[in-house]
């Protein structure tokens, strides 16, 4: 068979013939994919098998040893890392919250109100923000003596002003509040452009029916972006789950006595700080079972919406 | 009547949620030009008097300049990395037929939603073995590999809107794919790309933990672990955090009100009907 | 030497290669600049006198040093720097990087820089514990591996970092903690100025007169856990008969049983939640860092306040020396260990284990000891230096000689250096704030301890061994 020249090819040339002859040979997505798959293996794969190996070791690094699984054993007896985990719990409780909070806004948004458009640029600023300055700032802010405190006083509710970061009791719910103040304005925005694509022809239907805007809202808006909802309501578990280490370690440092400590710092404090690599790494395993069950849930929820896989 | 009650009710609604969302902004700025006398006495007050000079020491103080050269060069030189490493592989993705295509895209939508920190602590013990401890690089290598799942699916789905009639005539032409994606995909996928590098880019500009703990020279940190560990030492000095603070979200700030919708449909792409 | 600090920044192979014969040659030319250099600098005499001449050394470093100490002494980050510019001007070849670390992550960044044996040539850590753990993980190199006893003999307290005959670290400064109160708010209270509480039933009285007109009483910061610290070091020693009690308790050597030290701890923690519940204590404690805490008292907002030596100095000048007072922390406890102070080095110098310039920075380090540079420690900073040369009679400022006389009148011992590192930041500062924030009991800080000392003794096995063995031998 003689080969196809390619037709003029004087960019291409400056590339090794091999090249392009196993770029149009049938082989050629397992060349194009290479790259990706290589960093993949290294990134994840790798690491992830070792996390599991190191789990089953004690010690440092440089002087482990073999313990089987008395690392686990130690994690359930330890109440700091069960208060990690039930300080993740407590964030994931805020997930309902923020997911009816950004529907009704958006529902608003949707209504055309006048200057829809600014508000919605201007709620979803705080999510591209960076997690540490804005915890820099936070962490003033919630001083027991700070501005919020000082603020809630002049208007007479300082009844309402407790010590935000430095009350055992609530520091979980301070984090999550100032988490919520972020993640809020990604909730609108992919609400409410869900809620753009709803046809026209439904909304008018129902309106002819007698239907009043609640009732719209309630019967076809919602119902109609249900998928989206799900979506943002998994990928925000994820991040209570997996993403908030920044905030905990700016804001309170797992404090005050380990009250707001995530499993995140967990691994952090006892893999790093502590070089006790092997309870870190059985407590990364303990986060990916965890995790895993949401992206179960993830990948099905998307699998679903396209049909399956191409 | 209700009508008027009701969108005031809503107008209400809304201009609440913006100035809660917009003060710890204010509140940023208005600190940063007080000096520390002035914020002691009057921490919620506008600044008297008004001063510039917490700018100033937010260079002479800390490395303030190094950490920024540092994290935009790892944004810059990551983002580069992963988002060719991602067409090749989206491109294959999306019109290519080989064995394990659905098994390999599925698998990258898992593993964009996998926590990073559960390989923090083998990632680093590789990167010591590896003696890139302490270098840029090794947060370059960490930060594309995170990035690769989330940047693969996002251009699929956009390969797999683009017209296939393009594609199969390039094919039949005789077109290599390696020219098929640098001449024809390619040029096609400009705002699209734009908005995926935007989105890694704000990403790796914000990430905290792998830097606390691949770089441990002050002078090789990048922005925002400088910051994080920074406000310890002058926890008294809030005023010259908070300049800092400024310094670090005006890029994006700026960047955000440039290309509104870059970020928009980029950063909201993770979900979609 | 090669002039190195940390793992080589990777570079693109093909800029190295090209490089590297333009650096080979530039490399022999500075070398040999050099060595003609500093053979002129020999001959017309070295750094100065005492037994660290350097006349003669070549050295050629590029140092990193992570350096604290701002927290304790105000200032002292600037004497550094001048320092280390002097040093320069007699070492041309030896550049010293300071690093200020951060007291929240002071340990924390060690350790992990620790892990890849990499990162500074030189660290600051607490006394005691916290320098002689990198010792025993292999991470320090002792400063008396370079430095002659002759000269380290001259520093003061060098057995609170001194293990199997070598010291590990070097001193800078000697702090005290006193209590300091405001005599002008004790007067408003109706409270004798010149009689400040010296039982812990005095302080309890002192503090419901102060509250009882609307002063607050105790005005410190525990966000960041260190007053709790203090606390434990200052009061919980009280309660012991020796050191070795608290040593038994740790390395489990059965003479102080946990049970016993449950006791002390309980004691503790009952009586500052006492102080908690009576509101003796300002009331955003737990908001703020010890740092923020410590402007409470110099603005007048409380009546009395723990603080080191540096920081009564610096407020007897903001509050005017006559309305400040300065004396012992009140006596609680009922164990020997209760009639001494609490003065400490607090903080000490050593040089890493892989470090490539260990000579040059001990060179640097025992420099540093020189009388000219301690007196000029105290001049700038007001902090007493830990050198037995330094001559009592440069302080003439009275806060500071009532302060350097509280310091050395008795002997002192400071409990919290005698913590593990990780049980001081895994047991010790978190139950503190569980107390002082009001989020836990008391026995549940009780049971934190206990949880921690199990865990460190079964996750550093090495480190355990090391404690026993340096606890047998006497400290």
């Amino acid at each position: 068979m003689a080969p196809e020249m390619p037709g003029g090819g004087s960019t291409v040339a400056a590339r090794p013939p091999g090249l392009i002859r196993a770029a149009r040979a049938k082989g050629w997505p397992y060349l194009f994919l290479l790259p990706a798959v290589v960093a993949i293996a290294g990134i994840f794969v790798y690491p992830l098998i070792e996390v599991v190996r190191y789990s089953f070791y004690a010690g440092s690094v440089g002087s482990l040893s073999y313990v089987g699984t008395a690392n686990y054993v130690s994690l359930w007896q330890d109440p700091v890392f069960v208060q990690s985990l039930m300080d993740n719990l407590k964030l994931l409780a805020t997930v309902p919250i923020m997911t009816v909070l950004a529907l009704v806004i958006a529902l608003i948004i949707n209504s055309q109100i006048r200057g829809w458009r600014q508000y919605r640029s201007i709620v979803f600023l705080p999510y591209i923000l960076p997690a540490t300055a804005m915890g820099l700032t936070f962490g003033y802010l919630l001083e027991r003596n700070g501005v919020l405190n000082t603020f809630l006083r002049d208007i007479g509710l300082g009844a309402l002003a407790p010590d935000w970061l430095g009350s055992g009791s609530i520091v979980v719910a301070t984090i999550g509040m100032v988490i919520v103040w972020q993640q809020l304005g990604f909730g609108i925005v992919v609400f409410a452009a869900a809620l753009l694509g709803v046809p026209t022809e439904l909304i008018e239907a129902a309106k002819m029916d007698g239907a009043g805007w609640w009732q719209v809202q309630r019967l076809i808006l919602i119902p109609h972006i249900r998928r989206v909802i799900e979506f943002f309501v998994i990928l925000e578990a994820i991040t209570m789950l997996s993403a908030v280490f920044t905030y905990v370690y700016v804001l309170t440092q797992g404090g005050p006595g380990n009250a707001s400590s995530v499993v995140e710092y967990y691994i952090f404090q006892n893999g790093f700080e502590n070089g006790a690599i092997g309870v870190a790494s059985a407590a990364a395993v303990v986060l990916l079972v965890l995790a895993s069950v949401l992206i179960f849930f993830y990948l099905r929820l998307r699998l679903r919406s396209e049909g399956g896989a191409k | 009547m209700k009508r008027l009650f009701v969108t005031t009710g809503r107008h209400g609604l809304l201009i609440l949620l913006s100035i809660v969302s917009l003060y710890p902004i204010w509140f940023i700025i208005q600190t940063a030009l007080k000096t520390q006398n002035n914020y002691t006495m009057n921490p919620t007050g506008l600044p008297s008097p008004l001063t510039f000079s917490n700018f100033v020491n937010v260079f002479r103080d800390m490395p303030f300049a190094q950490w920024t050269v540092n994290s935009a060069l790892v944004a810059v030189v990551s983002v580069g990395g992963v988002t060719v490493i991602a067409m090749f592989a989206a491109y294959a993705v999306a019109f290519g037929e080989f064995r394990g295509r659905g098994f390999f895209f599925n698998s990258n939508i898992a593993l964009m939603a996998l926590p990073p920190v559960a390989l923090v602590v083998p990632l680093f013990l590789v990167m010591v073995q590896l003696n890139l401890v302490n270098t840029l690089t090794s947060v370059i290598l960490v930060y594309a590999g995170l990035m690769v799942p989330f940047s693969v699916f996002f251009l699929v789905n956009f390969f797999r809107e683009l017209p296939h009639e393009l594609i199969e005539a390039a094919t039949i032409d005789g077109a290599s794919h390696l020219r098929i994606l640098t001449r024809i995909v390619v040029p096609l996928s400009g705002a699209t790309t734009v908005t995926l590098m935007i989105v890694n880019a704000i990403w790796v500009w914000n990430e905290l933990l792998f830097a606390l703990v691949f770089l441990q020279d002050n002078s090789r940190r990048t922005l925002m672990a400088g910051m994080a560990l920074y406000q310890g030492r002058y926890s008294v000095n809030e005023p010259l955090i908070m300049a800092g603070a400024f310094l670090s979200i005006v890029p994006l700030v700026v960047f955000y009100f440039l290309g509104q919708r870059f970020f928009v449909r980029g950063l909201t792409a993770g979900i979609g009907k | 030497m090669h002039a190195q600090n940390g793992p080589p920044v990777a570079q693109p192979e093909s800029r190295r290669s090209r490089r590297r014969s333009r650096r080979t040659f530039a490399a022999v030319a500075s070398a040999t600049a050099a060595a003609l250099l500093v053979a002129a600098c020999g001959a017309t005499g070295g750094s100065g006198s005492g037994a660290t001449d350097t006349a003669g050394q070549a050295y050629d470093a590029n140092l990193t040093y992570w350096f604290w100490g701002e927290s304790d002494i105000p200032g002292i980050t600037k004497w550094m720097q001048g320092m280390a510019t002097d040093y320069t001007k007699l070492h041309p070849k030896v550049h010293i990087n300071l690093v200020p670390q951060s007291t929240s992550t002071l340990i924390g960044a060690f350790q992990t820089a620790a892990q890849s044996h990499s990162g500074p040539d030189v660290d600051t850590q607490w006394a005691t514990l916290p320098t002689l753990t990198p010792y025993w993980d292999k991470q320090a190199t002792p400063i008396s591996d370079y430095v002659p006893s002759s000269e380290t003999s001259q520093w003061l307290n060098t057995n609170e970092n001194t293990t199997g005959g070598k010291v590990v670290a070097m001193p800078l400064y000697l702090i005290g903690v006193p209590l300091v109160w405001n005599k002008q708010l004790f007067r408003e209270a109706g409270l004798n100025p010149n009689d400040p509480p010296t039982t812990w039933s005095q302080l309890l009285a002192d503090c419901a007169a102060l509250k009882a007109h609307g002063i607050t009483p105790l005005g410190m910061g525990n966000k960041d856990g260190y007053f709790g610290a203090w606390m434990f070091a200052i009061f919980a020693k009280q309660e012991l008969a020796s050191l070795s009690n608290l040593e038994s308790a740790i390395g489990n050597t059965g003479q102080f049983t946990q049970s016993q030290l449950d006791t002390v701890l309980t004691n503790l923690y009952t009586a500052e939640q006492e102080l908690v519940q009576k509101g003796y204590i300002n009331s955003d404690v737990s908001s703020l860092d010890l740092t923020q805490g410590w402007q409470l008292f110099p603005q007048k907002r409380a009546a009395m306040s723990l603080t080191t030596d540096g920081n009564a100095m610096s407020w007897a000048k903001t509050l005017g020396e006559d309305n400040i007072g300065v004396e012992a922390p009140p006596t609680w406890g009922n164990g020997a260990l209760a009639s001494t102070y609490d003065v400490t080095q607090s903080s000490d110098e050593f040089i890493t284990a892989w470090s490539k310039n260990q000579a040059a920075a001990a060179d640097f380090l025992a420099w540093l000891h020189q009388p000219a540079n301690m007196s000029s420690l105290y001049q700038q900073t007001g902090a007493f230096p830990a050198d037995k040369r330094f001559p009592v009679s440069s302080i003439t400022d009275s806060m500071a000689k009532e302060l350097y006389q509280l310091d050395t009148s008795k002997t002192s011992v400071w409990l919290e250096n005698y913590l593990p590192p990780q049980v001081d930041n895994d047991a010790d500062i978190p139950a503190g704030q569980m107390i002082l924030s009001g989020s836990g009991s008391v026995s549940k800080a009780v049971a934190l301890w206990n949880q921690v000392l199990k865990e460190w003794r079964t996750e550093q096995p090495g480190q355990f061994q090391q404690y026993k063995a340096w606890a047998a031998n006497g400290s």
